[in-house]
């Protein structure tokens, strides 16, 4: 059966992390709008975060042009949802399952969308945050980031966590802009613009062109040896 | 004359009809009747139970009444091996839905899903529709309770209540006047089922062994569907045979009062 054929197994154009956290009254999700070609850093804004429904958003990270042909199938769901009339509005953990399906089975076709997603939004009037990956590993959690965040941002959000419980909304989109800015600092493929959703029982809101440079202090490159 | 365009199914008859298809539905209307009833806290589906041999084997609780999904259940009339086929279907549609969303199918999809399937028996491939009615009991987070109605042209629509089967329009006048919209609790809708397969079905006296009743209700976030047990439904029979009697003696009464007093 085996034709000789094989697909593309890296990605051209890449987005780095995503981090996302639920807080108390909703769902966050941030993730720069860097796609990088390799060490380049090639187009600097590229929008990895996007609303699915009023009740889901999904960013990812990997490849970029996979990304954009699952946004475009993923819309196109909607819309067959929103004419048929017959079915409800896809909530995050339909999303999400759904998501870990298709991603599984490309997989196991040796074909695979080269993707680390985050799922953000409500399910059944409970916040939602998932993650979905290239080998369709999938799991629920209430702090998930992908790519570098998991390494750096996601203890820092266990820290915060661990003092406070329940984060309040503008505690958490300070955590959050702290681990994007701590990501950029130390992460070679991130940028300091950013985009930032809040998923909450409203809706989806999402803020586009965010700057992080401002907020940055690199003085203390002049004590690494080798600056200069 | 019109013979030579109804043997195949992908043909229109000179009048605009598909012969087919009615001749399916002709064969539903010699079923047992299967009547459903919308309720404010539940759904009720009652059937017209046609094998009582003595010699069947008690295998399966009910022969017309079918789980399809946790919060779905299907009533069938018609021919019992399409049937089959089409029930097998629908438990597999709901399961695929579960696969690929992680939770249950709305019950408006799954119901037009199948009558898609339907519909196409009725355009192409040269087969024959499929001769089987449905109706179906479902909750979902969407619309609440929902009672369907398929049939063989693939077409659907949503009913408060219906019957399909043998008899059925005359059951379906008799709903018409006596179902209350909106008024109706579960308990009522059981009587009322009862009262309506008593005047259709052909014979004198109802028999909890000639009778399948199922419900379907929501409680604690879980919808329980329940076969009625043949004892409960003889308590059931027996209730509403004592609505009758009180009725009748109320007729009576006010027939006799309006005259003059009677003695007795």
């Amino acid at each position: 059966m085996n034709t000789g054929k094989s697909h593309t197994m890296y990605p051209s154009t890449s987005g780095t992390s995503v981090v996302g956290l639920v807080y108390d009254g909703g769902v966050m999700l941030a993730a720069d709008s860097l796609g990088s070609y390799g060490s380049l850093a090639r187009f600097r804004d590229v929008k990895r975060l996007f609303k699915v429904t009023d009740k889901a958003a999904l960013a990812c990270s990997g490849d970029i042009a996979d990304y954009q042909f699952i946004r475009e199938v993923i819309e196109q769901k909607v819309r067959d949802d929103v004419c048929g009339g017959y079915t409800r509005e896809l909530n995050a953990g339909a999303l999400h399952c759904w998501l870990t399906r298709v991603l599984y089975n490309r997989r196991s076709r040796f074909d695979p969308l080269w993707l680390e997603c985050v799922v953000a939004g409500y399910k059944d009037d409970e916040p939602f945050l998932g993650y979905v990956d290239k080998i369709g590993t999938a799991f629920e959690a209430k702090e998930v980031a992908t790519g570098f965040g998991l390494h750096f941002a996601v203890p820092m959000i266990r820290e915060a966590r661990e003092k406070k419980q329940n984060l309040s909304c503008d505690e958490a989109r300070k955590l959050l802009t702290e681990c994007l800015k701590v990501l950029y600092y130390r992460d070679c493929r991130a940028h300091f613009k950013y985009q930032l959703a809040d998923i909450t029982p409203e809706g989806v809101t999402i803020h586009d062109d965010l700057n992080l440079k401002k907020e940055t202090n690199w003085e203390v490159a002049n004590y690494i040896s080798g600056y200069e | 004359m019109a013979r030579r365009y109804d043997s195949k199914t992908t043909i229109f008859s000179p009048e605009g009809r598909l012969y087919q298809v009615e001749y399916a539905m002709e064969a539903i209307g010699h079923a047992g009747t299967c009547l459903g009833i919308l309720a404010n806290d539940g759904i009720v589906l009652a059937a017209e139970r046609r094998n009582t041999n003595k010699l069947l084997d008690d295998v399966f609780l009910s022969d017309k009444i079918y789980k399809i999904d946790e919060d779905m259940a299907c009533c069938v009339a018609g021919i019992t091996s399409d049937a089959n086929v089409l029930t097998n279907e629908l438990r597999a549609i709901a399961q695929r839905h579960t696969l690929q969303f992680g939770e249950p199918i709305p019950c408006e999809q799954l119901v037009m899903r199948l009558c898609d399937i339907k519909q196409a028996y009725t355009q192409y491939g040269g087969k024959r529709p499929f001769g089987v009615s449905i109706l179906y009991m479902g909750w979902d987070t969407r619309h609440g309770y929902q009672l369907y109605q398929s049939d063989p042209s693939g077409n659907y629509s949503g009913w408060k209540a219906t019957c399909i089967g043998n008899s059925s329009a005359a059951a379906v006048s008799i709903l018409k006047q006596e179902y209350k919209v909106s008024e109706t609790d579960l308990h009522q809708a059981l009587l009322l089922a009862l009262k309506v397969m008593s005047k259709t079905l052909d014979m004198t006296k109802l028999n909890a062994e000639k009778l399948e009743l199922a419900t379907l209700v929501r409680n604690d976030n879980k919808t329980e569907i329940n076969v009625i047990s043949v004892e409960e439904v003889k308590e059931l029979i027996k209730e509403h045979e004592q609505k009758e009697a009180e009725a009748e003696a109320a007729k009576q009464d006010k027939q006799s009062g309006s005259g003059k007093s009677s003695d007795k």
